[in-house]
């Protein structure tokens, strides 16, 4: 028997001549937790895809010995029977189906065709106290629990078909303080009962506490693997990035003016839940080429805060918004952007882009009347301006009429941006401008929006990278629970503070 | 290798692709409707080219609007009964009422627009799913129709409205339209082409250029020749060309164009793109009502009467030439011109196997195999990967 559950060697994979992954190993052994460190777009998800089998044998290159034999695995059914279990970012769960259900989806038990209810409830109750958990109910709709829970529902769906192997990518994103304890808790008695791990995140602190062995890669090449021994947070970052952290933010001064907007007491109810208050009476001003960064945890309302401001929040909401002084209405995007608010979502597949449709016509689709003659577009006139932002924000592409999903993140995202910022907007609302976007372009992004602040538009930056907020922002926001935490000069200011702030522990500083 | 390059160009060039399809149709009914004794073949002759058109000139008109609709990423369920209903209520006031035509055309026509405006209402406003509301349609505007007529045909119409749907164009009007249609398509050739190159973007060359040129040159000389040979070109089917030529404008050259192909390829970041969303798929569904109207005028002066069952099944033929004509069914994707050839595949197979005498029932199940082979060949030929 080999050393090694699980050898991958010299994997490449390459997207339409773009290579993807360059040569990475990783190795796991028997009751190890190896942290997969590395950017985004440094290739982690696409190396688990490998693993996996999303990508079947013969689509890369390299070799993955399992338990000492080479797998060849076409699909994630053989993956899966083999032991290798991989808990996605974006939970797989079908909403209205039972916990039961959802655990057993695709291995069901039943007799002569007919679902066993009562024994698959009761292997499904056995498995959760396997994990210690005891509060959920296996024959209600998995849609009654949170994003915790249903993450430890995925895990006893793995342990239900025998997985050797748990990979997790980004387990902990949507948890709460609470349930990351119970998660990494339970991955260490797990571990101790001799399942291995991959854990994937961006959460150093995490890796450092459970892994034994970190690998990083970065821009699909492997960069180390060590022990954790021998390793720090820091070390770790600094094998990520590559470059020193400073260089990171390409700050520039600006001039700050009076003040051209004012939210009031701006609150916000939850869709689904009407009585939920996901924004609670919140108030602020930006200035004139402010750059004002708003942090908080992820579910804090901050995209519900700034949805509502561009007129875009579904739910139900209150508040006053005035601009220049006087209080205007904004009751849609459209709106918004007569108004002079433009915004970038945070979701940019879901909301910002068309994917289907050229780069070039993503870019144009807010300003089309502008070169339209009685509603017949002058392509000429769309196409020299088209061109120009091409140039100027160093988008990637062939031909500007390429489908925009044919692109990489991060030239997604500055279409997105130039979408917004064609409308020449005085206030410019960017909703985690940076997820999902690789280093290179996330300097471009920064560089933009610091041009825009010479330019004197008021910038408003959500984000859940509290170096990027502390890296760029004029001021910083916290928001915690759906309230104003804090309102900071960003002078010396730490992370402890912004994340103190956001916890609720201290609200006095400057 | 001259493999992929053939599929490349074809999933790039669908039309292509279907006019090779129409073009191995016309040669199998050809063949099989060849006469060894006087030497012709009864489908391949100008008369019945001239019929074939004029039969899918409906199709066709419902099928223009029909693509908007679909690439909205919407569905008219509708459209049938109310090309019936407005149908109807034309031949109502020419015959019963003795309307001069002009107001009978107006007055129809606005009702189409508001009544599909309607159900664009209802649809993007109420936010009631198209299917139903227009599954509602349906079975309501049928009903409407039959109370209108009392469920009997209303005949005679109007010589004059009767030339909308039985009339030719004379020779000479039908050659001068030829001629200013290839000068129209030879002057926006080289205005692209000088814009593109202008732009530093890639343009076919010079030879590539004139060759498509004097490809739809040759065509147009064509259509227009064989149809004059008969009796000129069939006022139907100069409706339908006419339809054509603003769709497709208004697909490719405007910013509402613009708007329903972005609707569909992502309504959410449409909207948030500031753009109104919900105006831009009810006036959808107005142009939509606008097409069964002139559809419905057209049904009624073909048959000279308006006849309580016009247009029964009508939306589900328009629909099936979308999907034929390389729609999709997820939205943002569609042509005017593929949705087109797509009613021309459509009235081929109908007029090729009535010649021949094939029963009705298997000329439906034929339809409906030939609908489904047409769609997938179509997803095989896009290379769309499903796991």
């Amino acid at each position: 028997m080999s050393e090694f559950l699980l050898e991958m060697k010299n994997i490449s994979k390459s997207f339409s001549g773009v290579k993807a992954l360059d040569g990475i190993h990783l190795q796991v052994r028997r009751g190890e937790c190896v942290g997969l460190c590395g950017e985004n777009g440094a290739g982690k998800s696409t190396l688990m895809k490998v693993l996996s089998a999303v990508y079947p044998y013969g689509t890369w290159e390299g070799e993955i010995l399992w338990e000492g034999h080479e797998l060849k695995a076409s699909s994630i059914r053989e993956t899966e029977k083999a032991g290798i279990a991989i808990i996605h970012q974006e939970l797989m769960m079908v909403p209205h189906l039972s916990v039961a259900e959802n655990i057993f989806l695709g291995s069901e038990i039943s007799n002569h065709g007919f679902l066993d209810y009562d024994a698959m409830n009761a292997r499904a109750q056995e498995l959760l106290a396997k994990l210690n958990v005891h509060d959920i109910n296996p024959a209600l709709p998995v849609l009654n629990y949170s994003g915790g829970k249903q993450q430890l529902i995925e895990i006893a769906k793995a342990l239900n078909k025998d997985a050797k192997l748990l990979i997790l990518d980004e387990p902990t994103s949507a948890l709460t303080a609470t349930e990351i304890r119970t998660l990494l808790d339970l991955i260490k008695s797990l571990k101790a009962e001799g399942l291995a791990c991959v854990y994937i995140s961006h959460k150093l602190e995490e890796v450092a506490e459970i892994s034994d062995t970190v690998t990083v890669i970065r821009d699909g090449t492997h960069i180390a693997t060590r022990p954790i021994g021998e390793l720090t947070t820091a070390s770790i970052v600094t094998m990520m990035v590559g470059r020193e952290m400073k260089n990171l933010y390409p700050k520039e001064e600006h001039a700050i003016g009076e003040v051209v907007l004012e939210a009031h007491n701006v609150s916000c109810w939850d869709v689904t839940n009407p009585d939920r208050k996901v924004v609670d009476d919140v108030s602020f001003k930006i200035r004139k080429g402010e750059i004002l960064g708003i942090a908080g945890l992820v579910g804090a309302g901050r995209t519900e805060l700034v949805s509502t401001l561009f007129g875009a929040y579904p739910g139900s909401h209150r508040g006053s918004v005035h601009l220049d002084g006087r209080e205007i209405t904004i009751r849609s995007p459209r709106d918004a952007v007569k108004a002079g608010i433009c915004m970038v979502p945070e979701d940019r597949k879901r909301s910002g882009i068309l994917p289907i449709i050229g780069v070039g016509h993503n870019m144009t689709i807010s300003v089309l009347n502008r070169f339209a003659a009685f509603g017949l577009i002058d392509e000429h006139e769309e196409l020299a301006q088209i061109q120009a932002e091409i140039l100027r924000l160093k988008i990637k592409t062939a031909d500007p009429m390429l489908p925009i999903a044919s692109l990489s993140g991060g030239n997604q995202q500055k279409a997105v941006l130039s979408k917004m910022m064609l409308p020449d907007p005085r206030i410019l609302i960017l909703d985690e401008p940076t997820r999902g976007v690789d280093v290179g372009a996330k300097y471009e992004i920064y560089k933009l929006i610091f041009a825009l602040a010479k330019a004197g538009v008021a910038v408003l930056m959500v984000s859940s990278e509290l170096t990027e907020v502390l890296g760029i922002s004029d001021r910083v926001l916290v928001i915690g629970e759906g309230r104003l935490r804090g309102d900071f000069v960003n002078d010396n200011l730490t992370q402890e503070h912004v994340l103190a702030a956001a916890l609720g522990q201290s609200t006095q500083m400057a | 290798m001259a493999n992929i390059n053939l599929r490349k160009f074809l999933s790039e060039n669908k039309i292509v692709a279907l006019l090779i399809v129409v073009g191995l149709i016309w040669a199998l009914f050809g063949y099989l409707t060849y006469n060894a004794d006087t030497g012709v073949s009864g489908f391949l002759t100008a008369r019945n080219f001239s019929n074939l058109l004029r039969q899918m000139a409906i199709t066709g008109i419902l099928a223009a609007a029909m693509v908007f609709v679909i690439v909205a990423g919407e569905i008219d369920l509708s459209v049938g009964s109310l090309l019936g209903l407005l149908g109807g209520i034309a031949a109502i006031l020419d015959a019963v009422y003795g309307w001069p035509l002009a107001g009978t055309i107006s007055f129809v026509l606005l009702a189409g627009a508001a009544l599909g405006l309607m159900n664009g209402w209802l649809t993007a406003y109420l936010g009631i799913p198209s299917f139903i509301v227009t599954l509602g349609g349906q079975l309501a505007f049928r009903g409407a129709v039959l109370g209108l007529t009392g469920g009997i045909t209303i005949a005679p119409v109007s010589p004059s409205l009767r030339y909308i749907g039985q009339g030719y164009l004379p020779g000479w009007l039908g050659n001068g339209c030829a001629v200013l249609l290839f000068l129209v398509l030879l002057v926006m050739a080289f205005r692209t082409r000088r814009k593109r190159l202008q732009h530093n973007l890639r343009v076919p060359t010079p030879v590539m250029e004139a060759v498509k040129l004097v490809v739809v040159g040759l065509f147009i000389l064509g259509f227009v020749l064989v149809l004059n040979s008969y009796q000129g070109i069939p006022v139907p089917v100069l409706m339908l060309l006419f339809v054509l030529g603003i769709f497709t404008i208004i697909a490719k050259g405007t910013v509402f164009g613009r708007y329903i192909y972005a609707v569909g390829s992502n309504s959410e970041a449409t909207r948030l793109s500031g753009v109104n969303v919900n105006l831009v798929k009810m006036v959808v569904f107005g142009l939509m009502g606008l097409m069964a109207a002139l559809a419905g005028i057209t049904t009624t002066a073909r048959l000279a009467a308006g006849t309580p069952s016009a247009g029964f099944g009508g939306e589900l033929d328009a629909i099936a030439s979308c999907f034929i004509g390389g729609t999709s069914m997820r939205g943002g994707v569609g042509s005017v011109i593929g949705a087109l050839v797509g009613a021309l595949i459509m009235a081929s197979l109908d007029n090729g196997m009535s010649m021949l005498g094939v029963d009705t029932f298997w000329q439906q199940i034929i339809k409906g195999i030939i609908l489904v082979i047409a769609v997938y060949l179509d997803i095989i030929s896009s290379g769309v990967k499903r796991l």
